[in-house]
């Protein structure tokens, strides 16, 4: 029995609903390009533990807040 | 600080200097001599080298994880590419000789492969897809509009034939980059026809053997390539990744929340 994890993110959420920042502005305060903004909210890119606390940090929240893992379970 | 063009940022000033060598060293390699394709080697690879020295940092996290990935992928498309090469060298059935051409064309599935999956990694398909093509459709267009220069100015006499062919060929590289990033995966298909249609016409003067098999393979690479793995690439996304075609910037002004 295996199982696969997933992380799921609330990148998006947190920059637009509690904070109304662009990904520009997001990516600008924690020193990376938009693209890679972008493609950490749609779920392309995993961030570095490193990247994830400085977008946890510009937001004000703790790490676990912004991601988590999705667990399933695999054959 | 990278200024702006029409609103959008330039690439950063690493990028267009390897950019600006590699097209200098092509045209002084073409026009000058020989070896002066060592200096778009420079601006091909050596950025990478620079990185991987500590003495370049102008890469994100992101974009290096996107670099190493389609480095391994280089190396696998470009090891079974040799491996293919040099098996049929050995086999000699078609009294083949080892030439530059050769190397170039092991240099080029190299490059052209690490390139896409940068790209794809980073930008995702769509764009990817749009961008690599308008590149590819300049690079045929500056080609044929120096061979309509060189009829009108030399001896040779200006074939309709060949300006025709040199529309039919550059016309879908603008119009599909147009296309790829609102209806990818039906581009994707065009494209795969496209290049398929492409075959059909220049495949039996490819397959004559007045020309050289490597140059063959050359044109074939930078003609098909482009076309098919971006094509690929648009028909894999999935129906559900459709917004992904745009990756414009995602304003911070909350919309309202659905249930």
């Amino acid at each position: 029995m295996s199982s696969r994890h997933e992380v799921r993110n609330h990148v998006r959420r947190h920059r637009r609903q509690l904070h109304d920042i662009t990904q520009q502005e997001l990516a600008d305060r924690v020193g990376v390009t938009r693209q890679t903004i972008l493609a950490i909210e749609r779920g392309r890119y995993d961030p570095s533990v490193g990247l994830a606390l400085r977008i946890a940090e510009a937001f004000g929240v703790a790490v676990e807040a912004l991601f988590e893992i999705d667990q399933e379970e695999g054959p | 600080m990278t200024g702006l063009v029409a609103g959008r940022p330039l690439p950063p000033l690493p990028a267009l200097v390897a950019g600006g060598l590699v097209i200098l060293g092509l045209l002084l390699d073409t026009f000058v001599a020989d070896g002066f394709l060592v200096v778009a080697g420079l601006g091909a690879f050596g950025p990478g080298i620079l990185r991987e020295l500590g003495w370049l940092k102008d890469k994100d996290e992101f974009q290096r994880q996107a670099a190493y990935r389609a480095g391994y992928h280089a190396y696998l498309i470009g090891g079974l590419a040799t491996i293919c090469i040099v098996s049929g060298l050995r086999r000699g059935g078609r009294d083949i000789e080892v030439s530059s051409e050769w190397i170039m064309l092991v240099l080029l599935v190299l490059w052209m492969t690490w390139l896409f999956s940068a790209l794809l990694a980073y930008w995702g398909a769509p764009k990817t897809a749009s961008r690599v093509l308008i590149v590819f459709g300049s690079f045929w267009a500056v080609f044929f509009l120096a061979h309509i220069v060189g009829a009108l100015i030399g001896p040779e006499p200006l074939q309709l034939s060949g300006v025709l062919f040199g529309i039919v060929l550059v016309g879908p590289f603008f119009t599909l980059a147009w296309t790829a990033v609102r209806w990818p995966r039906p581009t994707g298909a065009v494209l795969l026809g496209v290049a398929v249609v492409l075959l059909v016409i220049v495949g039996p003067t490819w397959a004559s053997d007045s020309l050289q098999l490597p140059s063959v393979l050359v044109t074939a690479t930078l003609l098909l390539v482009p076309l098919v793995a971006s094509g690929i690439a648009l028909v894999r996304i999935q129906r559900s990744q459709g917004s992904e075609a745009d990756d414009s910037e995602d304003p911070g002004t909350p919309k309202a929340v659905g249930a």
